[in-house]
């Protein structure tokens, strides 16, 4: 007797929104990239090795042996009292005027992301993001079933007219723009910095439309050519300061595996945050926090900063440099003042997934530009990430994928 | 009586995902059985760890590159350690399609027509010009595939002669050679063989995707995807697809086990073979471990009946 075979007996079970949640040919080939023997261009990850270890252990004897018994239990849903002094002098850094009522520690951007999806966004509800946009931003707004509307960037960020254009259009429709969400400096996964004349007009869009900026900045501080531009936040705090939420992390100014980024608001904003976090995850680990407070109460801190700076600018020169000597003509690529990402545009008939398959197969991995696109478009784009790789891998891995890309032009030419 | 297991998984492959839950999955299914089980990623320490300490069988849980192609097999015969699937010969063969269906024509094992192309030939011999004759030796649809790839990653259905070039680029990703075969419309069907003197079939699984075709995203993700056990075929249909799936498995030379893919033309009802797999999936949605479930087999006994075979 013929029977239909079930594998999951709960498909009846499920939300309609993990539907956005299937398995991928391009992710499945990126689980590849973690071996050894591939020269990673793919994920942002970053040099940890760098920090002093020593230290850290210091810091977690140190918290372990007086406070381990505070350290290791729950706490409230609000940040960890102290370390919110030290996040002020860490943002005032960048301009970023707070004080600890406007703070609220979350489990790494992502999760303040997703706390930020569920507090805005109704199903159907439409956001703004620049396109390409972070993937992990677009996953959260996706997963609370947002309508993403992607607008382009340029060389100095998203494309003002644009954006003003599309808000006007959606205004007379009636439409609400629930937020708009930027990564302005260093933007993953373009690299391409905001204009300062820009950050103004789309803060003062962002008045006008009456909708609000979430300003992500995981990489400001590691800018490591031209002068810092103040952050919207800081723009939008010489007025009424109530437009911008900000986002930081730890991931990039100390480690990602401790899982801590923090949230700056409007108070109103802020309380629907923490109601928020109580109902996900209670708290935020209180010993990643200790963590954060020991290591940025250490005035050596801004050291491994500039340790941090100094390599990736390495690891960014060799990359410039290899894609100048090999890449052939008609590719294009960005030229970031810092973080960690290349965004590269090859010629529209070249699929960057399919080179995904060939450079894999010799070893190079790299995101193919689809995912950093909500309509998914962006095939023949593709992101870059030199800050995990040593400069001699670079230059090695940036040859094999301009062997392959050049190979790959010749074989469409033959078409033609 | 207690082995050690070494289990050959992960790999350098772009089926490495696949390979991995095959692995853990079987790893378990040795340690309830009572086996020592070693994990083993496929990488340049390779033999050193194969030769670190007694090893009495590998199970090869291995897919595309490395454990499909014969390489990996031909290291455990220089290292005399027995391991699971058939050995290098029939790897070797079956891996690349285009000598594989050149195998199944010269036995007379219907396989659809196809020609295949390299990436060399177009840029440097015009191969491209040859398309409008393939298309009018073949006809549209067509599929087009890469010679040696598992886990359909690189074949697409083209359906007009426009988005031929694109299809081929998108298969020489994936390998040097690319295979321009005809669609054929019809039931696709998995055959699992065991045994390793009379190999014998499980009852066959019927695909049927949701999408026109069994893509990468179709197999990857279960609810894109029905699966039927045994097949909705007649006996006749049901008799002439196992026949088949034996002769090929014999003229491939395999031996304990292997996995044949199938498609039953609706109009004709000949069986055409697609290809030989020497490593199925043993994953919680693979074919085989499904096929064997149907023929009263736990997954465990499945497992436990393939390294009796092979010790």
């Amino acid at each position: 007797m013929t029977k239909k075979i079930t594998f999951d007996y709960w498909k009846h079970l499920y939300s309609k929104r993990t539907r956005y949640m299937a398995s991928s040919e391009i992710r499945d080939l990126l689980s590849l990239s973690a071996r050894p023997d591939i020269i990673s261009f793919s994920g942002g990850l970053p040099e940890v090795r760098a920090l002093s270890f020593e230290r850290l252990e210091k810091y977690i004897r140190r918290i372990i042996k007086t406070d381990g018994a505070i350290s290791l239990q729950y706490s409230g849903s609000d940040v960890y009292y102290p370390l919110k002094t030290r996040l002020i002098e860490v943002m005032k850094l960048e301009g970023v005027d707070a004080v600890e009522e406007d703070i609220i520690t979350t489990t790494g951007s992502q999760h303040a992301l997703d706390l930020l999806s569920k507090i805005f966004i109704n199903p159907g509800d439409t956001i703004i993001t620049e396109a390409p946009s972070y993937t992990g931003a677009l996953n959260a707004f996706n997963s609370y079933e947002a309508k993403i509307i992607g607008i382009p960037v340029d060389r100095y960020g998203i494309d003002v007219s644009i954006l003003e254009e599309k808000l006007k259009e959606l205004r007379k429709k009636k439409v609400t723009v629930k937020f708009i969400y930027l990564v302005p400096n260093f933007s993953n996964p373009s690299g391409v910095t905001l204009s300062l004349k820009r950050r103004k007009i789309v803060l003062e869009l962002a008045k006008k439309y009456n909708t609000v900026i979430l300003e992500d900045n995981p990489y400001g501080m590691l800018r490591f050519e031209g002068s810092p531009i103040p952050t919207i936040k800081e723009l939008d705090s010489r007025g009424d300061n109530r437009n911008v939420i900000y986002l930081c992390t730890l991931s990039k100014l100390l480690a990602p595996g401790l899982r801590v980024g923090w949230i700056v608001a409007p108070h109103p904003i802020l309380e629907r945050i923490i109601l928020g976090v109580q109902s996900t995850i209670l708290c935020v680990s209180i010993l990643s926090q200790r963590i954060a407070y020991e290591y940025f109460s250490d005035p050596t801190w801004q050291e491994n900063i500039e340790r941090f700076k100094d390599i990736y600018e390495r690891r960014r020169d060799a990359m410039l440099k290899s894609l100048e000597d090999n890449f052939p003509r008609g590719a294009e690529w960005s030229k970031p003042d810092g973080g960690f990402f290349i965004w590269l545009k090859l010629p529209e008939f070249l699929n960057t997934r399919e080179i995904l398959a060939d450079s894999i197969r010799n070893k190079v991995a790299f995101v193919p530009g689809t995912g950093f696109y909500a309509d998914s478009s962006g095939l023949s784009e593709a992101r870059l990430a030199y800050c995990t790789e040593d400069t001699d891998r670079i230059e090695k891995g940036i040859r094999i994928l301009a062997g392959i890309i050049k190979e790959k032009i010749k074989l469409y030419k033959s078409f033609k | 009586m207690k082995k050690n297991i070494a289990v050959l998984m992960g790999g350098r492959s772009l089926e490495r995902e696949f390979s991995i839950k095959s692995g853990e999955r079987i790893s378990n299914a040795l340690r309830k059985l009572g086996h020592n089980v070693i994990k083993m990623d496929i990488d340049e320490h390779i033999v050193d760890n194969l030769t670190s300490g007694r090893i009495d069988l590998a199970y090869i849980a291995l897919h595309g590159k490395d454990g499909e192609d014969g390489t990996i097999q031909e290291i455990l015969e220089v290292l005399n350690i027995p391991y699971t699937g058939p050995g290098v010969y029939p790897n070797v063969l079956s891996f690349d399609k285009i000598i594989s269906k050149q195998i199944l024509m010269s036995h007379k094992i219907p396989t659809p027509p196809f020609y295949f192309l390299n990436t060399s030939s177009f840029r440097e011999l015009g191969s491209s010009k040859l398309l409008p004759f393939i298309i009018e030796k073949i006809g549209l649809p067509m599929v087009v595939k890469p010679s040696a790839q598992g886990s359909a990653l690189g074949i697409k259905i083209v359906n007009n002669k426009e988005s031929l070039p694109e299809a081929i680029i998108y298969a020489l990703s994936y390998s040097k050679k690319v295979i321009l075969e005809k669609f054929i419309d019809g039931v696709e069907l998995a055959v699992s063989i065991i045994g390793k003197d009379r190999p014998r079939t499980l009852p066959i699984v019927e695909i049927v995707p949701k999408k026109k075709f069994f893509d990468f995203e179709s197999r990857a993700n279960i609810d894109q995807t029905d699966y039927f056990v045994p097949a909705r075929l007649s006996p006749a249909e049901e008799k002439k697809v196992k026949e088949t799936a034996i002769a090929v498995h014999n003229a491939l030379k395999c031996n304990i086990l292997s996995r044949v893919d199938i498609i039953l033309d609706k109009k004709d009802k000949i069986p055409y073979v697609l290809e030989l797999n020497t490593s199925p999936g043993m994953t919680d949605t693979s074919l085989l471990p499904m096929a064997a479930e149907e023929a009263g087999m736990s997954f465990e006994e499945l497992v436990d009946e393939i390294i009796r075979m092979s010790l």
